[in-house]
């Protein structure tokens, strides 16, 4: 890389490394208060490594956007894009995941409110009909 | 087929040989014509038992359906016609009813002609039997744009089940035990008459058309108005192109 214009410098170096970690301090904390589960995190936290590992590690992505001829500032607008597309798709595919269950559930609930209001109405019917007599328990010993 | 002509007025009996026998009413907002619906289906098809689904209803739909001597569920929210009739469906399936028929809550569909629905399930020939509007060529048919969407519609499905469907919207049919289990497990949410039949056919399952003939609906109450059909039908088209390259769902097998 001697004698070649690099793309980052060393404050570029320091503002990725600090997003980075302001990033994985902020997951990290959010998963620890419990409003963030931990599956939902896996992203976030691959995220912020890689802008970590950018900042500290800026060669790589040098060296990955001269193999590509592209220019390394479009490198990193193109891994932008790319990552928020991967996040909205995650999303998408949530949001069907808990639609489903929510349609279900609602099914569900209904039906079982069905259910409990029939099993009312019949012991309402029990109470009212006068007790049968119990069935003499068989004798033990004869 | 043996079935006895019918004027469409009177009851008539039907053999269903010991199967039971329920019709779904999917309602949203109908309080003015449920109890008409449910009184036609008491008078004139008194062999069957009567589903109310309550999507949700902001009137009192609910409150007149009891009223009219129907089993009503009530659902906690609304779902949308596609998740109400698969909530019924889901109550003929615990309920171990054999047939399921599917019946509008606005007055739209004969209870004098759920009997001709009946026979090919009855034969063994069929999963799910639709009443079609244009089989008899006579009664309702659709108009202008609408007509133009339901037979290019009609065509798509007649390709993709390779046998000839004239009215895949239509929402008088009748399912019998594997289509009910199917439905339960798994149904359409967005265009559910037409996607249904496309996911029957991916499950194996067999679908045939009886000719039926409907009143007219009221002004507006459609799901298919015409100015919106060219919409309507490209995203009909879509759902069901989705639904063919999806994978089939797996059932188990029924243990009697």
């Amino acid at each position: 890389m001697e004698g070649e214009a690099r793309f980052f410098q060393w404050q570029h170096q320091v503002a990725l490394v600090a997003a980075g970690a302001v990033l994985l301090g902020i997951t990290l904390e959010l998963i620890r208060k419990r409003r963030l589960r931990e599956e939902y995190s896996v992203l976030w936290v691959v995220t912020a490594v890689a802008i970590l590992v950018a900042g500290l590690y800026p060669v790589a992505l040098e060296w990955v956007a001269k193999r590509l001829h592209l220019d390394p500032a479009i490198l990193m607008t193109f891994l932008c894009v790319l990552f928020l597309m991967a996040i909205l798709l995650h999303y998408s595919i949530v949001i069907s995941k808990h639609s489903e269950r929510e349609k279900g559930l609602a099914q569900e609930a209904a039906l079982l409110r069905d259910e409990l209001a029939k099993l009312r109405e019949q012991v309402k019917e029990l109470r009212k009909a006068p007790p049968e007599p119990k069935p003499k328990p068989p004798a033990l010993r004869t | 087929m043996t079935q006895k002509p019918n004027n469409g007025r009177g009851s008539r009996d039907v053999d269903l040989g010991g199967r039971r026998a329920v019709a779904i009413i999917p309602a949203y907002n109908e309080a003015d014509c449920i109890q008409r619906v449910i009184a036609d289906l008491h008078g004139r098809a008194p062999w069957t038992d009567v589903l109310v689904v309550n999507d949700g209803s902001r009137d009192a739909t609910s409150e007149r359906a009891r009223e009219a001597g129907a089993r009503v569920i009530d659902l906690p929210v609304n779902l949308g016609i596609g998740g109400a009739v698969q909530t019924g469906y889901r109550y003929a399936w615990q309920e171990g009813y054999d047939l399921a028929f599917q019946f509008d809550g606005d007055g739209q569909h004969r209870a004098s002609r759920l009997a001709d629905l009946v026979g090919p399930i009855l034969a063994g020939e069929a999963d799910l039997v639709i009443g079609s509007r244009f089989l008899a060529g006579r009664g309702m048919t659709a108009t202008g744009m609408r007509w133009v969407g339901i037979k290019i519609l009609s065509a798509v499905i007649s390709v993709a089940l390779r046998r000839r469907v004239t009215d895949p919207t239509s929402g008088f049919r009748v399912a019998g035990r594997r289509a009910i289990q199917l439905f339960a497990r798994e149904y359409p949410q967005d265009y559910p008459e037409p996607e249904s039949l496309v996911l029957l056919h991916k499950q194996g399952l067999q679908v045939r058309e009886v000719a039926a003939t409907m009143r007219r609906r009221r002004e507006g109450t459609s799901s298919i108005r015409p100015l919106h059909s060219v919409h309507y039908m490209s995203k009909v088209l879509l759902a069901v192109v989705m639904d063919l390259v999806k994978a089939p769902v797996r059932l188990e097998e029924e243990t009697v």
